[in-house]
């Protein structure tokens, strides 16, 4: 039934390990080591995890920087509902289906609960979603619900305006919980530790069925041989398992104008130049990271530069730069969060020094009338005391 | 006016007839003191306080200077003999030289 997806995920080189969900040997870690790098729960209904699994062993696997896929339907257990508002997600009540009363496929004309999602709902994040496709997406099942507080929290896909969540047998007394484009229906965590969790209210949405359907909205929409299911879901997949959308920092180096060093300490206004090398995940091998949105931060408590890094070459950055005339410890930060890519945070320390007593200008020519000044006093010192003390001989002459 | 200028006249005869001469020679120096300091004051209202330490050390210079004239002057003035009762104006003139070395030291330290 989930044949597909599976398929790809072992021809992109995954072991892949089947495991009923309450099968008594399911074991996450062994002495202190994760077995598994990523997970796939497809077991919306599973009242208890078997074996040694729970929703405290997930979040430490979370934790422990393991990525997640799980996948709920409209008849979700409250162990997945745990689950879910670990990470960040609400579902929306048991039994309750997303729908929508314009935007359903024409093969179901009862509930209206197979949505037909426009690829403009997707985000907007080629390294998440892949390209966007021309088909729509066809989704069945329960609604999310995201905090848009939670910076970590992503709404990959959304519900059109005209939908709802709610039980579809009932009639509708209460205000539904999620509406309109507040209902999402694909969400995901990026963690502080950039391990991934993808959460799709539907598993039908990674189903053969789903992938090799044909779609056509309802009230004569356009029909389309296949929905694009199957390369959202590509997609999805690789970048839940940290196929695409991984940098880091290859290299930092920083050093005075015009040497090749860096000095044990910099100096007030010294020109700096700091240099910056990222990269990007791409299958086994790493490849430069182009942008042109990296920004570097020499910080002491508070920034005081803050510099878009120059691109030199494909992944290389530089700037250069004067620092200030405050001395102390600083930091060059580079913090780079963007949407699909695994968050950058690097700092390195430098202190910086006053000048040092010989380094100060000396013989200004606008100074002069001072060094005249203080050498005049000098001066008159001297002839007021030959003048003071002659003078006083003088007089003890005149009156003996 | 006219009683503004008698007293004026009155305060210089005082002073011309009255203060003796080693006072006056201090006062002359005094006098060249302030005017180096204006001078300085002004030409750094004119030029700008860029180099800082330079104005300072000179102006402070020549406060100092002023200031230990002063005391100079009152350790030395025969009037106040019994207020410095066991120090000689002598011994006035050393501390006098003494502080202006080490003002000195400090100045040319400092001036940049």
């Amino acid at each position: 039934m989930f044949c597909s997806i599976f398929k790809s995920l072992a021809d992109r080189g995954y072991t892949l390990t089947f495991k009923p969900a309450d099968d008594a040997s399911l074991i996450l870690s062994k002495y202190g080591e994760y077995l598994y790098e990523n997970v796939v729960i497809f077991a919306p209904s599973v009242e208890e995890f078997g074996g040694t699994l729970s929703v405290e062993a997930f979040t430490e696997f979370i934790d422990g920087g393991g990525n997640l896929l799980i996948a709920g339907s409209s008849s979700s257990s409250d162990l997945l509902r745990e689950l879910a508002s670990e990470c960040g997600f609400e579902m929306d009540e048991d039994s309750t289906a997303v729908i929508d009363h314009l935007n359903y496929d024409v093969k179901d004309n009862e509930k209206h609960t197979l949505i037909v999602a426009d690829p403009s709902q997707l985000v907007d994040s080629e390294v998440i979603v892949g390209k966007k496709p021309s088909a729509p997406i066809l989704y069945k099942g329960t609604g999310l619900i995201v905090d848009p507080a939670n910076p970590l929290v992503l709404s990959i896909l959304s519900a059109d305006s005209t939908a709802y969540s709610y039980n579809p047998d009932k009639p509708i007394k209460e205000y539904p919980h999620a509406v309109g484009k507040n209902t999402v229906l694909v969400a995901a965590l990026q963690a502080r530790n950039n391990a991934r969790v993808v959460f799709s209210g539907s598993l039908y949405f990674f189903s053969n069925e789903a992938f090799n359907s044909p779609v056509q909205k309802a009230n004569k929409g356009k029909l389309f041989e296949k929905s694009s299911n199957e390369a959202v879901v590509n997609a999805l997949s690789a970048w839940v398992f940290k196929e695409s959308g991984v940098i880091r920092v290859k290299s930092v180096s920083h050093h005075k104008r015009g040497e090749v060093s860096p000095p044990p300490a910099y100096t007030i206004m010294d020109d700096v130049v700091y240099r910056l090398e990222l990269e990007r995940k791409s299958g086994n091998s790493w490849v430069p990271h182009s942008a042109n949105d990296v920004q570097m931060e020499f910080v002491r408590i508070d920034p005081f530069v803050r510099t878009t890094l120059k691109s030199t070459a494909p992944g290389k950055y530089e700037t250069v730069f004067k620092i200030p005339d405050v001395y102390g410890v600083y930091q060059f930060k580079v913090i780079y969060n963007r949407i699909g890519y695994t968050g950058i945070s690097n700092a390195t320390q430098v202190s910086v020094r006053p000048l040092e007593h010989t380094q100060y200008e000396r013989f200004i020519s606008s100074a002069y009338p001072y060094y005249a000044s203080a050498f005049s006093m000098m001066f008159g010192v001297f002839v007021f005391s030959i003048v003071f003390l002659h003078y006083k001989d003088d007089e003890k002459s005149k009156s003996d | 006016m006219a009683g503004v200028k008698s007293v004026l006249g009155k305060i210089h005869h005082e002073y011309v007839s009255n203060t003796p001469k080693k006072l006056k020679i201090i006062d002359a120096y005094l006098f060249y003191i302030l005017l180096t300091g204006v001078f300085q004051f002004v030409y750094c209202c004119l030029v700008g306080t860029f180099p800082f330490n330079s104005f300072l050390s000179g102006f402070i210079s020549c406060v100092s200077s002023f200031v230990l004239g002063v005391c100079l002057r009152l350790q030395v003035n025969p009037q106040n003999q019994k207020d410095f009762v066991g120090i000689s104006p002598e011994r006035g003139f050393a501390d006098f030289i003494f502080a202006h070395v080490i003002l000195h030291l400090v100045v040319m330290n400092f001036i940049g």
